[in-house]
């Protein structure tokens, strides 16, 4: 067997593993949150907008990164602010990771109580996610990488083919007027839709893990595509297919379209079954994804080795994942994480880059 | 050595834990699953009657009677059993109290297999209950619940629902029977494109005027006839639509694009039109700053039926003349169902809402919170060009 003993990731591993990074939950409840700012059927706008604005975010990041090549953020940010300040961003980031993973294993939880098995405990959905997860992590970044681009293909699959059965029924009309209320509204979404791509973060440590550092631009704008294709996708087939009413009042809107029909004699009747359960994959790689960052983070950070560190992880993310009480909690912590990673946006990869560029530009310091 | 080796013992240990993974497995047979459900106005049957004498009750003021059809596992599975006592391949349980939710759970105590909603398919409401209760308030628990899917089919009914549920063919499950009538909308468009509940989650949320299909019982047997009508901002029921009106209804919306159009001609002898093609366009228009709609209805279709012997309609003789009767006959219907809609029950069910706020946003969010008051002094002109293309396969 091919086994890789460098570490580092092609292209094509860095796009599929931002990719898999970010879709995840996301894609569940996007048109719920959507719909719920605009109001108007246009909240597809809103996430392309969006979207158009993390990749410049994303270009951003990949930048500085670039300037430090081999090194992620958390070696860099010391180099550029010095150890304490930038010590200090980088636990930042890494609680936010914690954060982040501990919210998609519940929601992965959350989902799968409430659909598929009712009557198990929570406990004995999310320890077995993080066991199988805690062994992945252990296997390095190529291990992941190669997970994730085994399942990248199968989960998009499977959300093309319900999107196409469920375009019985889509009615355009559902998607009218364009800009009935004019822009206000679409600004309105854009808050919900720069959420969904909370997790861009990983851009500053994957390009490090690159094998040519000099495609890191072309993986991740690639990488940030398919997300930005698919949830522009997911919102235009939820809207029109269920209208803006009714997404705003379901919970789970994206599944709720899946439950809306029935097609007798294909292979499953029913879309939602196979569709949630192979949608687990996908929230279990976002999971993994983040427990890696994590991990490195705090191994790059203290200067540790990453292997106990990983075990050391796995009470810290099932307490994570417990701390929402209920679901209102889960969705107000969702929405707590947004602001996080705004707030995370400006301090990381922009002031980074404004002190990078005042020391090398400016004072001439050698970096 | 010796402890990573126990580690991975350990680990394999709890791994097998996890590897039966049927922890809330429920058996299919030990189930019973339920096909259709019936809304109905709180009144005891008989048998609950005769449990309560008997002090079997519980605080409750009666507000709805619920009856669910269950569906036998064996029936389901294509396994029939030769000799079944009973004879009947579902079973219809009632219950009466205040909460949904809290008569499925007192079937519990009445029957030995819990009941699950995944393959529920139809809900009847009866129109009675309607007038009571707001259809948000009959919903709610259909919505929220996470078995029942929101594919499922919500139609109305005249009298008792429950009694929709009954039917007196031997092989049949009257939830199937009245879900698989929808087909026949390939041959008549008094057959609305049935309601789901995601759509009427959607339609009691934005607070719109709807209408919902409705079932007649005579003797056992079930007909589509006509279409109540629900008022959106108070969610009761207000009236009825004929089934020529509830036909106009689904051509005015481009839902059916099928049916047939009698008249009769000059002879006073019926003849009928058969719709081939069927297209309506709803367009709102403002002149000098009052809204109107202009309707233009498209047809085409064949003359199929006539009874007039001596002077047979055909493509060079009469053609003219009974296009022109099919036509007036058309614009009458429709005007009757205008009539119905803007005067006497003052709701929008034909959709001239969603053609107004596609068309002209701004004047949409101006009239959106009255929008039925504004619909019901909105003059509409209704435009049909119908055309007879052929005359069969029978020419004299």
């Amino acid at each position: 067997m091919f086994v890789r003993t460098d570490d580092k990731i092609t292209a094509t591993q860095a796009a599929v593993f931002l990719n898999n990074t970010l879709l995840g939950a996301g894609i569940l409840t996007l048109p719920r949150s959507v719909s719920e700012s605009v109001k108007t059927p246009d909240s597809w706008i809103s996430v392309l907008l969006g979207g158009a604005i993390v990749m410049l975010v994303v270009f951003i990041m990949v930048k500085i990164s670039q300037q430090f090549p081999g090194k992620t953020v958390f070696q860099y940010a010391a180099q550029i602010t010095g150890r304490v300040f930038g010590g200090g961003l980088c636990v930042l980031l890494v609680l936010y990771f914690i954060i982040i993973a501990g919210f998609e294993i519940r929601t992965l939880a959350e989902v799968t109580l409430f659909f598929l098995l009712e009557g198990t405990p929570i406990w004995a959905v999310i320890l077995p996610f993080l066991w199988l997860s805690t062994y992945l992590v252990y296997g390095g970044i190529n291990s992941i990488a190669r997970v994730f681009t085994i399942v990248f293909p199968i989960s998009i699959m499977i959300l093309l083919i319900s999107f196409i059965l469920s375009v019985r029924l889509f009615d355009i009309n559902h998607l009218r007027p364009v800009l009935g209320n004019g822009f206000p509204p679409v600004f309105a979404g854009l808050k919900s839709t720069v959420l969904v791509f909370t997790g861009v973060e990983v851009t500053m440590t994957l390009v490090a893990f690159m094998e040519k550092p000099k495609l890191a631009v072309k993986a991740m704008l690639g990488g940030l595509a398919i997300p930005l294709g698919l949830y522009f996708l997911t919102v235009v087939m939820v809207i029109g297919g269920i209208s803006v009413d009714s997404a705003i009042t379901s919970t789970w809107p994206t599944i709720d379209l899946m439950r809306s029909f029935e097609v007798p004699g294909f292979f499953f009747e029913r879309m939602e079954f196979p569709f949630m359960v192979i949608w687990l994959m996908q929230m279990f790689c976002n999971f993994s994804s983040f427990f890696f960052q994590s991990t490195l983070g705090i191994s790059q950070i203290f200067k540790i080795k990453i292997h106990p560190i990983i075990y050391a992880m796995v009470p810290v993310l099932f307490l994570s994942a417990m701390l929402p009480k209920s679901m209102t909690d889960l969705f107000a912590f969702g929405d707590a994480i947004g602001k996080m990673g705004i707030v995370l946006f400006l301090l990381l990869p922009v002031l980074l880059s404004v002190i990078w560029l005042i020391r090398v530009k400016g004072l001439k310091q050698h970096v | 050595m010796y402890s990573r080796r126990f580690l991975l013992i350990l680990c394999c240990l709890m791994l097998l834990a996890t590897q039966t993974s049927c922890w809330s497995s429920k058996e299919i047979e030990d189930l019973a699953l339920y096909a259709g459900l019936a809304l109905d106005t709180g009144e005891l049957t008989p048998t609950e009657q005769a449990l309560e004498e008997q002090g079997a009750t519980y605080p409750k003021r009666n507000k709805i009677t619920v009856t669910i059809q269950m569906v036998p596992a064996n029936s389901v599975g294509g396994i029939e059993s030769s000799d079944t006592s009973s004879g009947s391949p579902y079973l219809n349980v009632t219950g009466t109290g205040d909460s949904v939710l809290e008569i499925f759970r007192q079937y519990s105590i009445r029957r030995e297999r819990p009941i699950i909603g995944h393959h529920l398919k139809v809900i009847v409401v009866s129109s009675e209950l309607l007038k009571q209760q707001k259809m948000n308030q009959l919903m709610d628990f259909v919505l929220r619940d996470n078995d029942i899917r929101p594919s499922t089919m919500v139609f109305l009914s005249q009298g008792r629902a429950r009694e929709t549920l009954v039917s007196k063919e031997k092989n049949e499950i009257p939830a199937f029977h009245i879900r698989d009538m929808i087909r026949n909308q390939k041959r008549t468009s008094k057959l609305m494109d049935p309601v789901i509940l995601s759509k009427m989650d959607a339609l009691m949320y934005s607070k719109r005027s709807y209408a919902l299909q409705n079932l007649v019982t005579a003797n056992g047997e079930v007909e589509f006839s006509g279409a109540g009508i629900i008022k959106g901002d108070t969610g009761h029921w207000v009236g009825m639509l004929n089934q020529e009106d509830t036909e106009c209804l689904s051509w005015l919306t481009n839902e059916g694009k099928t049916g047939v159009i009698k008249t009769y001609d000059w002879n006073n002898q019926p003849m009928t039109y058969e719709m081939k093609a069927m297209k309506s366009k709803i367009t709102a228009v403002t002149d000098g700053g009052n809204l109107a709609f202009d309707v233009k209805i498209t047809t085409e279709g064949r003359l199929s039926e006539t009874w007039n012997a001596e002077e047979y309609p055909s493509a060079t003789k009469h053609a003219q003349k009974a296009e022109k009767l099919f036509k007036e006959k058309l614009e009458q219907m429709m005007q009757a169902l205008i009539q119905k809609l803007q005067s006497d029950y003052k709701a929008d069910v034909a959709g001239f809402s969603d053609r107004l706020s596609i068309q002209k946003p701004a004047l949409w969010r101006k009239s959106e919170d009255h929008w039925d008051d504004v619909f019901s002094r909105t003059p509409i002109h209704i435009n049909v060009d119908l055309k007879i293309t052929d005359f069969g396969s029978f020419t004299n």
